[in-house]
């Protein structure tokens, strides 16, 4: 399956704090009966599979959301 | 017994006196304990006692680990499945001193898969845990591989070794479940590889998959079972019957997993190496860690860096793999700020990038719902919903 297709209903989106711009990586998925599950990865997270992950998905040509 | 007494050239020889003059083993080799230079199983939690997530979650269409730790299920667009715990009571399996199995029960059937589709489980390896197999060396030794299967479908399994570090190089080797619903231990041995080496290092090199269906793209190939070779994922399911893909009868169930160094029979196994409880969750707890569940349960503690900002640190218990990824499950007001004699809302949550193996740092401020209050004050961080669910996870 490709990453494009695996998260295809999910938001990946920048999270910038006070301290660092695009600090976090946030994948929002879609909501079920009420509730969702969230992740929250470090940016630059190098050995973090989840991180790798991400990278590969812009790779096939997807752009992560800008932060608010 | 007087020192006289111990026939010291029987013990050096291999010999078996037993007592004075019985037929036990005296070398470890002959006793089938020869090669085990690891402290630990290789595999963790192949006893599958730790399910820190869940211990049964329905309905899944992809694949994920979604209840016994470390153990994922391989799943690319094959039906739909329960996977669950499984709590053993009887049989072999349980007989021979597991309690707990991973299993999957079919429960959308997909009896014409697509080309590329698969259903299995996986089990990663990080390099510096394998060196020991010598592999990409002169020396390079054998795996051997034996667990504890039960399904309702008898035939044929498939596993592939799959060698992330050199271009998947991948070995094949596969089992046969001879009898329905009835606990069958199995011991598959996988040739020695001398073309390379593991990576030492906390990055992903070696895989094992248990393949229990696929489409075409992983079966129009000629298996070479035992032996090392370049990619070809064609091979890697040659011959598989089980399919647990085609009914919704259809379940498979595991336990027991371990992995020897070198080569062994079902006679010269050695014993599978029981950790207790608290041991095995330790390891598992490299991978992921649950911090919280249910309604009311701190899990960081931290102050206002300033009015509508909030920082907390949580201490983990064990040092991870990789900078872990925040995992939780959230809804309207599923967490909290406990502070000032109040509460501050919250949907959502992040983690800073200061963030470590051995800790997380939250930062939370307005737009994960952060409401004023004095700078410097201090504030709990909690769960407010009975479906609050919140971890860690640097999984491979």
């Amino acid at each position: 399956m490709s990453l494009t297709k695996k998260y295809e209903d999910c938001e990946i989106k920048y999270i910038s704090t006070s301290i660092k711009t695009n600090d976090a990586i946030q994948i929002k998925y879609p909501l079920v009966n009420g509730k969702r599950l969230m992740k929250c990865i470090p940016n630059g997270a190098t050995d973090n599979s989840d991180y790798q992950e991400i990278l590969a998905w812009v790779a096939e040509g997807n752009t992560i959301v800008e932060a608010d | 017994m007087a020192l006289s007494k111990i026939d010291v050239a029987n013990m050096v020889t291999g010999a078996t006196p037993v007592a004075n003059g019985g037929t036990g083993q005296t070398t470890l080799a002959a006793a089938g304990l020869g090669k085990r230079p690891n402290k630990s199983p290789l595999i963790i939690n192949g006893d599958m006692a730790v399910a820190q997530r869940a211990t049964s979650a329905t309905g899944k269409t992809t694949g994920a680990i979604y209840t016994v730790d470390r153990m994922k299920l391989l799943l690319d667009a094959q039906g739909t499945y329960t996977v669950a715990q499984e709590s053993l009571t009887s049989g072999n399996a349980f007989a021979n001193g597991f309690a707990n199995a991973w299993r999957v029960d079919c429960t959308t059937a997909d009896a014409s898969p697509g080309a590329s589709d698969q259903l299995g489980l996986q089990y990663t390896f990080e390099g510096q845990d394998l060196q020991v197999f010598k592999k990409g060396t002169a020396n390079a030794e054998k795996f051997t591989l034996a667990f504890w299967v039960k399904s309702n479908k008898t035939g044929t399994g498939n596993i592939q070794l799959k060698d992330k570090d050199n271009s998947n190089r991948q070995c094949t080797q596969s089992y046969t479940i001879s009898s329905a619903d009835t606990w069958e231990h199995k011991v598959c041995v996988f040739g020695a590889d001398t073309t390379g080496a593991f990576g030492d290092d906390n990055a992903k090199s070696l895989i094992i998959n248990w393949y229990l269906g696929s489409g075409t793209d992983s079966s129009s190939g000629t298996a070479n079972h035992g032996t090392w070779e370049a990619q070809d994922q064609t091979k890697v399911n040659d011959g598989g019957t089980l399919n647990i893909n085609d009914n919704t009868n259809n379940d498979w169930a595991i336990t027991g997993i371990q992995l020897e160094v070198g080569e062994f029979t079902s006679s010269t196994l050695p014993p599978f190496q029981h950790e207790s409880f608290g041991d095995n969750l330790a390891r598992c707890q490299r991978y992921f860690q649950n911090l919280a569940e249910g309604t009311e349960k701190p899990f960081a503690n931290g102050f206002f860096w300033e009015a509508q900002e909030f920082m907390a640190h949580a201490g983990l218990n064990a040092i991870m793999r990789a900078e872990p990824t925040l995992e939780y499950v959230t809804g309207s007001n599923y967490y909290s700020i406990l502070r000032n004699g109040g509460t501050d809302q919250l949907d959502a949550l992040v983690i800073s990038g200061s963030s470590s193996r051995s800790y997380i740092r939250y930062h939370l401020a307005s737009g994960q719902g952060v409401a004023s209050d004095t700078k410097n004050r201090p504030g709990q961080l909690m769960t407010a919903n009975a479906s609050s669910r919140i971890g860690v996870t640097a999984e491979l």
